[in-house]
């Protein structure tokens, strides 16, 4: 499959992520959108290193695969001493900014 | 020849200081040796210097330059003293007087709280005013002149906590302020024409025709201007008209005070700049002639206000302002020395009968109300021996002193011949005023010491008169010593051409080398003024015996009875306080509540402090609403940026381009670039022409075309970037002939 | 990047149908189930259609000659991450009552987003193919073998890196999570234990003195 064709769908599958991220409420949903994020780029990367015949790309996506089960343990720490102080995961009502 | 001159203001500056710092805390014996010894330290040295060194000192006297005090381009002023003898003269009286009066508010302070603090301010009064005479430059003076209007102030209103003496404090500072801004005038313009401010530049300067003849304003020279400036100044300070006003109201202030600084120094300090300056008043007889005028207008007005006052010492200040006003008119005439010789012997005279005033006042329980006095001669016998003393030498009674020094200022006054052709005149009605005036002081003088001493029951009530009795010998002594200088001083101004001794005049002697030489008048017109005067004086008091003898008597209260609107306005100082409030305070008064309101509450208080918040907070407000705080929102914000960002980046041509097309006949050049940079990158362009000629495609931004016909053709140019695959159109009309 | 002429790119990309019906099956797979996740009101719903979007990513992987990482990401992603959002997920579970916030900016940020996307499809697949035909691959390219000796060669250190980046994470997990109520109580309450150990003797039956204190110091970690 032509590389550009990998490309497109990575730019899709962060384009779902960014929406994700942007449209929903609910914090939890907002990091899965995040992690959809990251595995566009992750795609792209194992794309190009493909077409390239470079190793780099595959060592590049691991250390983001691990970057990202790090970034989602902390995230989700977070998540949970948010709602232990704001009783609530839904990122309206836990905003202390004036609207 | 140089002498530690600065010793002299230095010794009463240093117990000022050394009283504010400490006073509170030493025992009132001890406060008071620091100050007599202060001011004694300092007539010691001033009369060392007067009558010891002065004689050897040669022409320009003795001399102290302590430093540079401004020297900026080409302003040079230094500080420094300079004793002759004017200024050794006014040292001795200052000194010795100030000295006799310490010693007089010894006892009548001695009961007051705040006694330190008032020993402190007589120092430093007293410390100012040596400035003042003995400043060798005008700006030096003008430390001295400007010191002792401080002190004034703060002696004044030395009883801070009644609104009345805070007032009258006030009243004596603006009035002076106002004559000081003269002063200020005069020195600008001395400056500006002589080139400088010390007193031997500009007397150097002021010669027929030097600089300051120079004409100024409405054809009057330099020197007429800085004169009457001047004036105004000394006017302000010495209380002639119109800024005589303050000097009645000071009387708030203790005795001590009125006697030390509106009697015998303070209010003295115009004359003596007067004569200081006298070489550019000599030059100016028509600035001299308004200030005779106007010092003798000033010396009738007030005696007249005097006839009706009953206070004692309001009576006493309209004294001075009319003896002030017979100083002025002896300058005023070239009566240098007749101006200095009244100075002193006013001092004495005058400083005795405020003194006396505070004895009787300390005896009356704190009242000087005159008309509750009376027979007081038999109770204070000390305080009345005094008072006559000095009462007989401010009528002008031969052998007082004031019979001599009054008479040289009126015969003077007639005799003079500085005022040329035109003004001659001036000398003969400052004369006649100057007469009447005598005549008038005279009249009151009398009427006061009748009401007060004369008679055989005090008219007080029971509880007043119990309290009367005699003052304490720290009182009783420095009267007694001023009276007998209010009697013998005189001694020292003999007219030398009456005497046949030429050297008999001390006074003018000793000024001689500062004023010139004495006012010569012939003796016979001495001898007639001698005459007359005396006459006149002893009119006066047999018409103030006639009304007051004992009392009230009947000619008094029948002309009480026939003018009692006149008597009124008279007693109520012809009202002049509510003119100067109608005319000038409330007018200033509106003006600034105007100012207050409109400027200070809207413009500054709403516009400018809260209109600048009020800009600053739609400012943040339209700055908070950036950050929300909404992570969500930001990234959203994020995304759109990037999306322009590489819109913008990928277009082969920037936003707004447009075709630049040169026509040259029917040929047109047309020019595709990007903006105005050339692009870096390969491009494609396709022009279309729009007259139906293929289209010309390649990678050159610029093209020539020639049309066929004539008509309106619209260019349209696609430029296209292969890298992107994005394009752009341009269109551009033309119209080709 | 490397210059392809167009016309060999479009030789080259001649795809075989197999792999074509294959790659649009996976892509329609993810994409779809990118597209559940998100717009789910029910978080484990989300979470599963989640784990099956990257399912199909390992497939694409696979068929990207990236095996080491296909496997990696069913077992890390998949298999780890993904287990810990199911845990929380079940710890907050709540459902949403309107769950897409459509703001205004958002909205414009989405639409940003799929300008961008518009941007790169006609910079990408104008005029054929921009990148050109895949390098021909080795046998071994992807393989644990291959990745394992680059890894521990030439990216050593971001390898350490990486590990001590776990390390970093672990620690702020437990920092970030722990009840400090909790954890004080069980401070108290270990203190209390060893204030209160003299006072067992051994008429206590079963107890000596010399057992008293591994439980006590069993008692403090909590």
């Amino acid at each position: 499959m032509p590389t550009s064709y990998y490309l497109i769908l990575s730019f899709v599958l962060f384009l779902i992520g960014t929406a994700g991220v942007l449209l929903r409420r609910n914090a939890l949903i907002v990091l899965m959108g995040i992690e959809l994020q990251i595995n566009g780029g992750n795609l792209a990367l194992l794309a190009f290193s493909r077409q390239l015949n470079d190793l780099k790309g595959h060592v590049f996506a691991f250390l983001i695969i691990a970057l990202a089960a790090a970034e989602a343990a902390v995230g989700l720490a977070i998540l949970v001493g948010l709602f232990r102080s704001r009783q609530t995961i839904n990122l309206d009502e836990a905003t202390l900014m004036k609207r | 020849m140089t002498f530690d001159l600065r010793l002299i203001p230095l010794f009463p500056f240093l117990g000022a200081v050394l009283l504010m710092l400490f006073g509170r805390k030493w025992s009132r014996d001890f406060v008071f040796v620091v100050a007599a010894l202060a001011i004694g330290a300092a007539c010691v040295v001033s009369a060392d210097a007067c009558f010891f060194q002065l004689p050897d000192a040669g022409a320009g006297g003795l001399t102290d330059v302590v430093g540079t005090w401004i020297a900026t381009g080409d302003l040079h002023i230094d500080l420094a003293f300079r004793m002759d003898g004017l200024s050794g003269v006014m040292c001795m009286v200052i000194t010795f007087v100030g000295l006799l009066i310490h010693v007089f508010a010894a006892g009548y302070m001695a009961d007051d709280p705040d006694y330190a603090r008032f020993f402190a301010y007589l120092n430093l009064f007293c410390g100012a005013m040596l400035v003042l005479v003995l400043g060798d430059s005008l700006p030096v003076l003008f430390i001295g002149w400007e010191g002792v209007g401080l002190c004034s102030y703060l002696l004044i209103g030395f009883w801070y906590s009644s609104n009345d003496n805070a007032d009258a404090g006030k009243k004596a500072f603006i009035t002076n302020r106002i004559g000081d801004f003269g002063f200020l005038l005069g020195m600008f313009l001395l400056f500006q024409y002589a080139g400088s401010l010390s007193v031997p530049d500009i007397t150097s300067a002021a010669t027929a025709t030097g600089p300051l003849m120079q004409p100024l304003w409405l054809g009057q020279p330099v020197a007429f201007w800085a004169a009457l400036f001047l004036f105004v100044g000394a006017t302000g300070k010495s209380a002639q008209i119109p800024l005589y006003v303050w000097l009645p109201d000071a009387m708030a202030g203790p005795t001590p005070v009125s006697a030390l600084i509106h009697a015998a120094t303070m209010v003295t300090a115009g004359v003596y700049m007067i004569a200081r300056m006298h070489a550019v008043y000599m030059l100016v007889p028509a600035a001299m002639a308004i200030v005779a005028v106007v010092g003798a207008a000033t010396a009738m007005f007030a005696a007249v206000i005097g006839f009706a006052q009953n206070d004692f010492k309001k009576v006493l200040a309209y004294s001075t302002v009319s003896q002030l006003g017979f100083m002025f008119a002896g300058v005023g005439t070239g009566n240098f020395d007749g101006g200095i010789f009244h100075l002193v012997t006013h001092a004495f005279f005058k400083a005795g009968l405020f003194l006396c005033a505070g004895s009787v006042m300390h005896a009356m329980s704190g009242s000087g109300d005159i008309r509750i006095m009376g027979g007081l001669r038999k109770k204070l016998p000390v305080t009345h021996a005094v008072f006559a003393a000095c009462w007989l030498a401010i009528c002008g009674i031969v052998p007082f002193s004031g019979f001599f020094s009054k008479d040289s200022i009126i015969a003077g006054a007639f005799g003079t011949e500085i005022y040329g052709e035109h003004l001659a005149w001036v000398g003969k009605l400052v004369c006649v005023m100057l007469m009447l005036a005598a005549l008038g002081t005279a009249f009151y003088m009398t009427r006061l010491y009748l009401l007060v001493f004369s008679g055989d029951e005090t008219r007080a009530d029971e509880k007043i008169k119990h309290h009367i009795h005699e003052s304490p010998p720290i009182m009783t002594v420095p009267l007694a010593v001023l009276a007998i200088g209010a009697t013998l001083i005189g001694l020292i101004g003999l007219p030398g051409g009456l005497v046949h001794h030429p050297e008999a005049n001390l006074l003018a002697h000793e000024l001689q080398p500062v004023v010139g030489a004495e006012l010569e008048v012939a003796p016979s017109i001495e001898w007639g003024f001698m005459a007359a005067s005396l006459g006149l004086a002893v009119i006066g008091i047999m018409v103030a015996v006639a009304f007051y003898r004992g009392g009230y008597k009947e000619p008094a209260r029948a002309f009480g009875a026939k003018f009692p609107g006149f008597l009124r306005l008279v007693q109520d100082k012809f009202r002049i306080d509510e003119l100067y409030d109608r005319v000038f305070i409330r007018p200033i008064k509106t003006f600034s509540r105007g100012l207050f309101t409109f400027v200070d509450r809207i413009i500054v208080d709403k516009i400018l402090v809260e209109g600048t918040g009020f800009v600053v907070d739609i400012f943040a407000r339209l700055a908070r609403a950036v950050q929300g705080g909404d992570g969500q929102r930001y990234m959203a914000v994020f995304a759109v940026g990037v999306a322009v960002l590489v819109h913008f980046a990928t277009q082969p041509t920037l936003p707004f381009t447009k075709l630049k097309v040169t026509q040259t006949g029917r040929a047109v050049e047309v020019d595709a670039h990007r903006g105005n940079k050339q692009s870096t990158r390969p491009l494609e362009y396709a022009f279309d022409f729009g007259d139906g000629r293929p289209i010309v495609k390649g990678t050159a931004a610029e093209q020539r075309h020639d049309y066929d016909r004539a008509g309106n053709y619209t260019i349209h140019v696609t430029v296209r970037d292969p890298r992107w695959g994005t394009e752009n159109d341009l269109k551009e009309k033309v119209e080709v002939r | 990047m490397n210059p392809v002429h167009p016309a060999a790119a479009a030789q080259a990309s001649s795809v075989a149908p197999g792999d074509a019906i294959l790659f649009a099956v996976m892509a329609a797979w993810v994409t779809f189930f990118a597209i559940f996740t998100i717009t789910r009101r029910n978080p484990v719903t989300a979470v599963m259609s989640l784990v099956a979007t990257f399912f199909g990513l390992a497939a694409i992987y696979a068929s990207l000659s990236a095996h080491f990482l296909a496997v990696l990401q069913v077992l890390v992603y998949a298999g780890a991450i993904m287990v810990l959002f199911i845990f929380v997920v079940m710890i907050l579970n709540r459902e949403e009552v309107a769950p897409l916030a459509l703001r205004p900016m958002r909205l414009l940020g989405v639409a940003g987003a799929v300008y961008l996307l518009v941007v790169v499809w006609r910079v990408v697949l104008r005029d054929g193919d921009l990148t050109g035909a895949p390098s021909v691959l080795p046998e071994s390219f992807g393989t644990v073998a291959s990745i394992g000796d680059i890894l521990f060669k030439s990216f050593l250190y971001p390898f350490e890196a990486i590990s001590l980046l776990l390390l970093v994470a672990i620690v702020g997990g437990v920092v970030v999570s722990r009840s400090h109520q909790k954890e004080a109580a069980a401070l108290r309450a270990a203190d209390y234990r060893k204030q209160i150990e003299h006072l067992a003797t051994h008429d206590y039956p079963g107890e000596q003195s010399g057992k008293e204190e591994p439980s006590a110091a069993a008692g403090g970690h909590h």
